[in-house]
């Protein structure tokens, strides 16, 4: 096996930067919805916007001592060029710096929907969600730009890490809404949590309906192709190296469980418009095992990515 | 010469021939005749002048004139003191067959200094560039943070992370003795004479002579990078191929990377 060139801190990076951004953006795009959340939106923003910056700093922590030469790091800011992650850098620098002035808004004690913060905190939302889709896309990019790597270079790769990246922000908004909004005593704060926790589980379930879509397109294509693509991706199908951890952790334990469980739970309310009640079970199970298998979505690419090569020589 | 001349003469006309109808179509028609005789002299002139001093350092590697002694890799780790456990230049064995169908061919490897480079293409600090003068792609260790996505892109493994300087290393054809009219060390080493340096620009050049008669290769071809150094005589087979069971393939690399990438 050939050694990795890029190792676990950049695939944490590229796991925490995506969750990190993925919460984010989901957290500006709550807060911008005009229906839907009720009482909900402001506290389900504050979640995803309070949780986005740590993940992403601290994954870019783990990358920036990752480099050869850590602290000539600001050498990617004397230039701009094509290189996606010349890009990417500028992209990180303004998301990092954006997400936290974002956090701030919601830290005063007398932060709410309606403070004097409001303004700002929906101004930033709107560069917030831009800014926040390009740091989860990027990574993509940038694995996939090169034609050396047959497995990485497909433009749905940058597909599957977006909607990987918003499933594990969403997931996230959902674990911490268990911890930090779930018991409250007013039962109409609490209708609202429901209705709020129907919505961010439907829409997961449309994100994840999105990955699996994309990862049939990417095997069915690289199945139809000849040379290099199909080679390179025999890592993953039935009898490769990677492929227990990727059927078992990806597809089963971080989309198809979660997507399966999901679907069950709104169904009553989507097409029979019954009541949707969380469970807190299932609310902690679900987002673990989406989160793992975001985590292990990057793992296993990043590695497959570097144990392939070409064919031919 | 007056060939390629005439022909970017004649693709400036065509190009300002169908100028000429869109400004025709707007209306000035006038402007566009000028336009039409003035900017095609200058065009050529500019092209021809900058196509004269632009030199294209290559390699071609007689393979059949190899031996495998390593006399280059150690050339060349003697020039540029390169660490343990790394290599710029290397040569790597292919072993073929069964007893007594047998054969074992050397293929010497280095940059290959490509004409589209994918490591110059990802690097964020433009610390990689391919040499404006000479064409010799090179990396400025005082730009490079070592982020290793040159090595990843490189399809031919060429690159690798210095552990002494914490930035990326590679062959740069010995620029150091080449900017002084010297050979790079691998090829003034080389006992077989296997390896001839030059200037593939220049016709003239010994390399671009034995370019035109005789059959050269390329390594990877299909990926676009179009590859100064060219071989000779190699065998590009890889244990890629064993997977159809007709014949062994074994390759041994001679670096810490045991498999080809």
């Amino acid at each position: 096996m050939h050694e990795l060139t890029w190792g676990l801190p950049v695939i944490l990076y590229l796991f925490l930067a995506g969750l990190g951004a993925g919460a984010v953006t989901v957290s500006g795009s709550v807060l911008l919805r005009k229906g839907g959340f009720g009482s909900s939106r402001f506290a389900i923003a504050r979640c995803g916007a309070l949780i986005g910056p740590l993940p992403v700093m601290l994954g870019t922590f783990l990358i920036v001592f990752e480099l050869g030469q850590p602290f000539r790091a600001l050498n990617l800011f004397k230039l701009i060029n094509l290189s996606p992650m010349n890009i990417g850098s500028w992209l990180l620098g303004a998301f990092i710096f954006l997400s936290l002035l974002y956090a701030l808004t919601f830290l005063p004690p007398s932060a709410g929907p309606g403070d004097r913060l409001r303004g700002v905190r929906r101004a930033l939302a709107w560069i917030c969600v831009p800014v926040g889709i390009s740091v989860a896309i990027y990574t993509g990019i940038m694995l996939g730009a090169m034609p050396a790597r047959p497995f990485w270079n497909s433009p749905i790769l940058a597909g599957l890490f977006l909607l990987s990246a918003l499933s594990t922000g969403v997931a996230s908004i959902i674990l911490a809404g268990v911890f930090f909004r779930r018991n409250h005593r007013d039962p109409a704060v609490r209708d609202d949590y429901d209705n709020s926790s129907y919505l961010l589980t439907a829409s997961d379930a449309l994100l994840i309906g999105g990955e699996l879509i994309i990862i049939f397109l990417f095997l069915m294509f690289a199945q139809l192709t000849i040379g290099d693509v199909r080679y390179a991706v025999n890592v993953i199908l039935p009898g490769g190296n990677l492929a227990p951890a990727f059927w078992g952790l990806v597809i089963v334990i971080g989309l198809v469980i979660p997507l399966v469980v999901e679907i069950v739970l709104i169904v009553p309310k989507l097409l029979y418009g019954r009541r949707f009640v969380s469970i807190p079970a299932i609310e902690v199970a679900i987002p673990t095992a989406i989160i793992i298998g975001g985590f292990a979505l990057r793992y296993i690419i990043v590695v497959a990515g570097q144990i392939t090569a070409p064919a031919a020589l | 010469m007056t060939g390629s001349r005439k022909k970017s003469a004649d693709r400036e006309n065509q190009r300002t021939s169908r100028r000429n109808f869109l400004k025709a179509a707007g209306g000035s028609a006038v402007a566009a005749t000028v336009a039409a005789v003035a900017v095609p002299s200058l065009a050529t002139d500019d092209e021809s002048g900058q196509q004269a001093d632009k030199k294209q350092y290559g390699m071609v590697i007689d393979v059949r004139k190899c031996i495998g002694c390593h006399s280059c890799s150690v050339a060349c780790k003697a020039e540029f003191d390169v660490p343990l456990g790394a290599t710029r230049s290397w040569v790597e064995y292919t072993d073929k067959g069964t007893y007594p169908n047998v054969s074992r061919n050397f293929l010497p490897r280095l940059c290959n200094h490509c004409r589209h480079a994918p490591c110059v293409d990802v690097c964020p600090t433009g610390a990689t560039y391919k040499r404006k003068q000479d064409g010799i792609v090179v990396v400025d260790a005082g730009l490079c943070i070592g982020c290793k996505y040159c090595i990843q892109a490189c399809p031919y493994d060429a690159r690798f992370l210095n552990p002494l300087t914490g930035v990326v290393d590679k062959c740069d054809f010995c620029i150091h003795r080449v900017s002084k009219g010297l050979e790079p060390s691998c090829v003034n080493s080389c006992v077989g004479g296997a390896r001839i340096f030059g200037d593939i620009s220049d016709p003239e050049s010994e390399i671009s002579r034995v370019m035109a008669t005789n059959p050269v290769t390329v390594l990877r071809p299909g990926m676009g990078t179009e590859p100064n150094v060219y071989y000779i005589g190699a065998d590009h087979s890889d244990e890629h191929e064993n997977k159809r069971g007709w014949y062994d393939v074994r390759v041994t690399t001679h670096r810490k990377e045991k498999d080809r990438r």
